[in-house]
């Protein structure tokens, strides 16, 4: 009961930030995807407005209800680990897809394929002939002194240079419409199973309006990341692909079983496996049996425990080794995580205009790096108008949102600033922009990101559809599902050259 | 070829869904049999409670909470709701290897039986609450026959199912039968049969002569009826010669002991049983399924790997 009623004080706080924002006149309003700013409904969201306008009252709520006893019959839920006991919840969905016109998307696609392919440039670099550093284009101890920085990657040999293999990029809207990337995610991101799964059951809940609408489809998703898996094993004529998942206690564990059951490759845990003479094999009912590559959904540090940390019992020890002799691919390539870092973030147009000579399409966030003694200055005294995160955290985690703060959190959060400047990266506070969605029976606006899904084998593809992310909270503007976030379908709409498939 | 722990998963599927399946039945029967007289019902609460774990003099004198426990107990391992908690939970790691429509129905019994309601249920009805677990885990076992390929996985399945239902099976008649053809009165041994969802194709067989002996000989020795010993050991036996395909000569141990055990039932005499005591048949038929789940581990899941390594 207190967090129910600590969180409706937050809810209030929040709301009422938002309002005062809002009413400031230097403020520009968030960007509404539905509407347009005389209120007219955009021409893209036209046909789902018409819809809409013919359901009659409680409807729309049926129909939420029966897509959240669909997810739950199907499983598909994440984990919440809690003081005494864990439970299963499932994530919470919102029935009201996101549209996407066709030539936004353009627009994204060409940029995130742009910016991988820089990404992976910057990897194969990093870990060979380090030139991006000795040019002085990024700051040498800014990447070999991150955590994320895999010593013992140096000098391997890499398929196609293609690291990051499955790559989940967050992409925001600014005031004015435009997208930008918010952060890369090239660790193990996860989501794709909540793409498609919301596509089932929006499916299911506006099939006329689907039909009408002219949507995308991304239901090859499986088989493209197969694909992908496989191209980065070409020597081998067949090769076996295996899904290694830290197991059931894990929060994605839904999301590893269902990639492995549709590209019908072995879910593996890390006890399955066996390191012998530099070969990964895993133990099956007649005998050992040899894997090429293994889609890993387990964390750079807890791969094998022969090489990183010691303490993993999730790991296959032995398994780096392998990898290192070339018997065996993991996917992404470890120390990925370093081009995904949030300081090396701030990097990332210059990276994208040193490998590729080209302008970014998709700009960053601008980004103040506290490491440098100017900005950490500007950041130190302008903490009431910054959000400040933790270069290490993730998932909304070790975050300060300025406006939103008691003069006491800034203060906490500016010592721990200047005891630790290199470890903090601050953003001015951005507006996402909001759609419609549906709270407690009726539409109303809510803040929402967008996670797209790009694979990089022999070549690279982005799937036309996302992971719409929802910050269910009014006015709040955290999105992440273990602090109350929840996601919607994402409707890419077919242009005049786009085959549906 | 599949991972052994997955076959280990699959193997305990079986065996908790149909451990879950048998649990509820015992106690549908024990809380029909309060409507018996009173003589009757404690025999039959005897039985069940005998069949599955203790019974004691005040759990057969409270039979709708012996009941519930056997249906709700999260505490007792062997409660349909502990039964099914498990064999969901290795569904959860095989989910892969499953199809959607096996899972959903497992998954939709498990909530139900976990869910915040089931006590209310039970208490507002619950033989139709335990008639509705019992049709649930027919539905999964209907899905899982109809979706999953007949494969490896789908044997390791049903593997454990029969070898789980003949212990289960053996156990009843043990409690029952074990010191001698026991005089048990009619409505106890309508009981009986009932237990083990026996009636209706016993009376087909033997008409309305409701008797010791050939229920003894129908639950142990019938060639035709799915829940007899000698049918699951067929099945058994059936499933291990194909499972055993693939694996190295040295590694054949179940399946020699399942090829053993089945011609045992096969061509054993019902006179020749009651000879030696039926307890003493039935130790050994219990014993040897032991031997050929141990046998199964050795073979499939906990090999040694120095035997499997590549040259």
């Amino acid at each position: 009961m207190a967090t129910a009623q600590r969180s409706e004080e937050i809810d209030r706080a929040l709301a009422q930030a938002a309002a005062e924002t809002a009413a400031k006149a230097d403020v520009k309003p968030p960007y509404d995807e539905m509407h347009a700013p005389d209120g007219s409904v955009r021409p893209h969201f036209a046909v789902m407005a018409r819809r809409l306008a013919a359901l009659g009252p409680g409807e729309l709520d049926e129909r939420q209800r029966t897509l959240e006893r669909f997810f739950l019959l199907q499983g598909i839920t994440f984990t919440v680990y809690g003081a005494e006991s864990s439970t299963e919840r499932i994530i919470p969905t919102d029935l009201l897809p996101r549209i996407i016109p066709a030539d936004e998307w353009a627009r994204i696609e060409t940029g995130l394929v742009q910016r991988l392919q820089a990404l992976n440039l910057f990897l194969a670099d990093i870990y060979g002939e380090r030139m991006i550093l000795k040019d002085g284009v990024v700051p040498r101890e800014l990447v070999l002194g991150a955590p994320s920085y895999r010593r013992e990657m140096q000098g391997l040999y890499v398929p196609h240079q293609a690291y990051a293999n499955v790559c989940g990029s967050d992409l925001i809207r600014q005031e004015d419409g435009e997208y930008a990337v918010l952060e890369d995610n090239l660790r193990v991101p996860s989501g794709v199973s909540y793409m498609l799964a919301n596509r089932e059951a929006s499916k299911r809940t506006f099939p006329g309006t689907f039909r009408l609408a002219g949507v995308r489809q991304i239901d090859r998703y499986p088989d493209l990341l197969l694909t992908t898996l496989r191209s980065m094993a070409e020597w081998r004529p067949n090769p076996q692909v295996v899904v290694l998942t830290p197991g059931v206690y894990n929060s994605a564990y839904y999301e590893h079983a269902y990639l492995a059951r549709l590209m019908g490759a072995p879910l593996v845990e890390g006890r399955d496996l066996v390191v012998h003479d530099n070969m990964v094999y895993m133990r099956t009912t007649t005998g050992l049996r040899r894997i090429d590559v293994i889609y890993r959904r387990v964390d750079d540090d807890f791969i094998d425990p022969l090489t990183f940390r010691r303490d993993s019992s999730l790991g296959v020890p032995g398994l780096f080794n392998a990898y290192r002799a070339g018997t065996v691919v993991m996917c992404n390539a470890p120390g990925t995580g370093v081009a995904d870092d949030k300081a090396v973030y701030a990097y990332v147009p210059e990276i994208i205009r040193y490998y590729l000579g080209e302008e970014p399409i998709l700009p960053n966030i601008e980004t103040f790096l506290c490491r440098e003694p100017a900005q950490l200055n500007h950041v130190l005294g302008n903490l009431d108008k910054l959000v400040v995160k933790a270069v290490g955290a993730s998932g909304g985690y070790g975050m300060l949102i300025g406006p939103h703060a008691s003069a006491a959190q800034r203060e906490e959060f500016a010592q721990a600033i200047k005891a630790d400047p290199e470890n903090y990266i601050a953003q001015p506070t951005i507006q996402l922009s909001t759609a419609p969605c549906l709270i407690d029976g009726e539409v109303d606006a809510r803040h929402v990101d967008l996670r797209p899904f790009i694979l990089s084998g022999e070549k690279i593809t982005v799937t036309p559809g996302a992971l719409t992310r929802v910050a269910l909270r009014k006015g709040s503007l955290v999105v992440n599902s273990s602090q109350g976030g929840g996601s919607k379908d994402t409707w890419v709409l077919a242009g005049p050259g786009d085959d549906l498939s | 070829m599949m991972l052994a722990r997955v076959a280990d998963s699959l193997y305990w599927i079986g065996r908790y869904v149909e451990r879950a399946e048998h649990v509820a039945r015992l106690a549908d029967v024990m809380l029909t049999a309060t409507l018996d007289r009173a003589e009757t019902a404690a025999q039959v609460a005897r039985i069940a409670l005998s069949a599955v774990g203790d019974a004691t003099p005040e759990k057969i004198a409270t039979p709708f909470e012996s009941a519930r426990a056997l249906a709700l107990d999260r505490m007792d391992g062997s409660s349909v709701v502990s039964s099914l908690a498990l064999a969901r939970e290795n569904a959860r790691q095989v989910r892969d290897q499953i199809t959607s429509e096996t899972w959903e129905r497992l998954n939709l019994v498990h909530l139900r039986l976990s869910g915040a309601m089931a006590a209310k249920s039970f208490n507002d009805g619950s033989s139709a609450f335990l008639h509705d677990i019992i049709a649930d885990l027919h539905l999964f076992k209907g899905a899982a026959d109809a979706t999953m390929s007949h494969g490896e996985g789908w044997r390791f399945l049903l593997l454990g199912a029969h070898l789980e239902r003949a212990q289960l099976i053996g156990r009843l008649l043990e409690v029952c039968f074990g010191r001698g053809v026991e005089r048990l009165d009619h409505p106890t041994l309508t009981a009986v049969l009932r237990m083990s969802c026996a009636l209706e194709p016993y009376l087909r067989v033997y008409t309305a002569d409701v008797r010791a002996r050939p229920i003894l000989e129908f639950l142990l020795l019938n060639a035709e009826f799915p829940r007899s010993i000698r049918f699951s050991t067929d099945e058994i036996e059936a499933h291990l010669s194909v499972l055993s395909r693939h694996t190295e000569a040295v590694h054949v141990g179940p399946g020699r002991l399942a090829g053993r055990l089945k011609a045992r039932l096969q061509y054993a005499d019902m006179a020749e049983i009651e000879r030696e005591g039926s307890h003493v048949f039935l130790e050994g038929v219990l014993a040897e399924c032991g031997a050929i789940h141990s046998g199964v581990y050795d073979a499939f899941v906990a090999y040694p790997l120095e035997m499997r390594l590549p040259a």
